[in-house]
């Protein structure tokens, strides 16, 4: 008895640890591109019932390490890949899909908006995360500290905004009091706090948490909307990519097409983002 | 016989795996580890303030669930009926074994909030909450071990303390508890380990930045731990790079903390029991 119940265990675990089979497709990477790709992998499962296909999170530096150390055949990001990442893995040659289009928004919480803080400049901004401006009082608001969220250094969202904000992507914030991780940690965060000002992907604001408007140098307002997004006027913009090593072939293609197609583009701008189309 | 040398070979493997995986940043980064910037786009690596972090956070769970937990232990073995006992206890084990995720989730929902609004502090990720939450999380281990402890104290002390007229108060402080003391400084121990060592529930409530507060006790700021810092980044590094291994080198520096403690702990008690 007990020698099949050791056998049994055993070839259970065999068969656990084996490799998973040909037609699962492994997805990590930026929470940003995240929603897109989930949705999408469940509605192109329910087309195509004998592929599999399995999303993770992790930010983009996950995706671009685990799509270097071949864990995972698709890796999600929503910023460049860093030269300092593509010396890391001399046998990948990443290939990159442009599947969406995004901003990156400066965001404060509710409170601070509601207390007139709906615009600032980028210097301004650039100030709050050096550390030279430490209350809203400083920008007209109300006599409270800027509880400023920073992120994970290698997240898309901050290699983005830090690039235009603070000149480079891999900037150290001075003035940052928490650093977060996943959009919707900083989220949390923006919604927990009164006086908070985070980076948020666009498609992640909402009532609690609310998008500002970025004052440009010559005076105009620009607001966080889609169509400003669509012709390139509002400053901090990226695109949203997928990422696979070499060419995609079998069934990593036809999912990359897939979400390039009119079904997968049209879970794109269903969750907030710009289809390639436009 | 053959699960003892497994539990030492696993340890020693975890040991040489990791000191191996540290040998970069400790050979090219050096006595650098013990500055304060950690900024892997320049390639600096300093551990100083997770060091406190980690340092801070379990001070303060150890100072709220020691007395907590030895209280509650006195309570249980000695002063509650014992048929109320073992359900008590159950009650108490079932707290060990929630995962830590949940202990984070309720962390952010309720006790960060809640500290921020006492305090009246912007955000209340800091380390305080940390240690609140680890002290929630290690207080059973403390309590249950400590109930063992002072329940399997054989009952003739208790009688002889009792026959010399003392009061139970005395019973528990001169005879029981200078009896139990080396069992519940295991306890004490064990719950110290964990301490050290949660991630998942202290990186969610800690705040994540590489500051030590200003001024240094200010322990209502948000700080970094060294395991806060592994899960953070530790997916976000490549294999092989220097950052994977200065990675490496702060697991390693926990894992010297932990041995470190348990080994003047051992040291100690072994001396006291000589002495007796």
């Amino acid at each position: 008895m007990k020698k099949i119940l050791t056998l049994s265990v055993f070839t259970l675990l065999v068969v656990a640890c084996s490799q998973p089979n040909n037609n699962t497709v492994r997805v990590a990477g930026s929470t940003t591109v995240l929603p897109v790709v989930s949705v999408a992998a469940e509605s192109y499962i329910k087309a195509h019932p004998n592929s599999k296909v399995v999303v993770n999170a992790g930010g983009s530096g996950v995706g671009v390490n685990q799509v270097g150390s071949q864990q995972v055949e698709i890796g999600m990001i929503s910023r460049d890949i860093t030269q300092k990442e593509i010396n890391q893995y001399p046998q990948t040659s990443f290939t990159t899909h442009v599947i969406g289009k995004d901003a990156v928004v400066p965001v404060v919480s509710s409170e601070i908006y509601d207390a007139g803080i709906t615009s600032l400049t980028l210097e301004q901004i650039a100030k709050i995360y050096r550390g030279e401006i430490s209350n809203w009082k400083e920008l007209n608001g109300p006599d409270k500290d800027i509880l400023v969220i920073d992120k994970e250094a290698s997240r898309g969202t901050r290699h983005v905004f830090m690039e235009i904000v603070l000149g480079d992507k891999e900037a150290v914030a001075a003035g940052a009091d928490l650093v977060l991780g996943a959009n919707n940690e900083e989220q949390t965060a923006l919604t927990q706090s009164d006086s908070a000002l985070g980076i948020l992907s666009n498609a992640w604001l909402n009532d609690d948490v609310k998008g500002i408007s970025i004052i440009m140098p010559d005076g105009e307002i620009v607001e966080p909307t889609l169509e400003n997004i669509i012709n390139n006027k509002f400053p901090i913009t990226r695109d949203l990519v997928l990422i696979t090593n070499g060419e995609p072939m079998g069934e990593i293609k036809a999912f990359i097409d897939y979400i390039k197609g009119p079904e997968g583009q049209k879970i794109v701008s269903k969750n907030g983002y710009v289809s390639i189309s436009k | 016989m053959a699960s003892t040398f497994i539990s030492i070979a696993i340890t020693l493997l975890i040991f040489i795996v990791l000191f191996g995986n540290s040998y970069d940043a400790f050979s090219q980064i050096g006595w650098d580890l013990f500055s304060l910037t950690w900024n892997p786009a320049k390639d600096q690596f300093g551990v100083l303030s997770m060091l406190y972090g980690t340092f801070a956070v379990t001070l303060i769970a150890l100072l709220l669930a020691v007395p907590l937990g030895i209280a509650t232990a006195i309570f249980t073995s000695e002063i509650l009926p014992d048929r109320f006992r073992l359900y008590v206890k159950s009650a108490i084990e079932l707290l060990a074994g929630i995962p830590s995720i949940i202990y984070g989730l309720i962390g952010i929902a309720l006790v960060s909030t809640w500290v921020a609004s006492i305090f009246e502090l912007s955000s209340g990720r800091t380390l305080v909450t940390a240690g609140i939450l680890l002290a929630i999380m290690i207080l059973p281990t403390i309590i249950t071990l400590t109930d063992d402890a002072l329940h399997n104290i054989p009952k003739k002390y208790k009688e002889t303390s009792k026959g010399l007229g003392l009061y139970p108060y005395e019973i528990i402080q001169k005879t029981l508890l200078p009896l139990a003391k080396r069992n519940i400084a295991g306890a004490v121990l064990l719950a110290l380990g964990r301490a050290l060592g949660e991630t998942m529930a202290v990186m969610l409530l800690v705040g994540s930045i590489d500051k030590i507060p200003q001024p240094f006790f200010n322990l209502l700021s948000p700080g970094q731990t060294i395991t806060s810092k592994l899960g953070r980044e530790v997916g976000e590094s490549a294999f092989g790079s220097l950052h994977f291994s200065a990675l490496n080198a702060i697991g390693f520096l926990l894992l010297l903390i932990v041995i470190t403690l348990t080994i003047c702990t051992q040291l100690y008690f072994r001396k006291e029991a000589r002495s007796l």
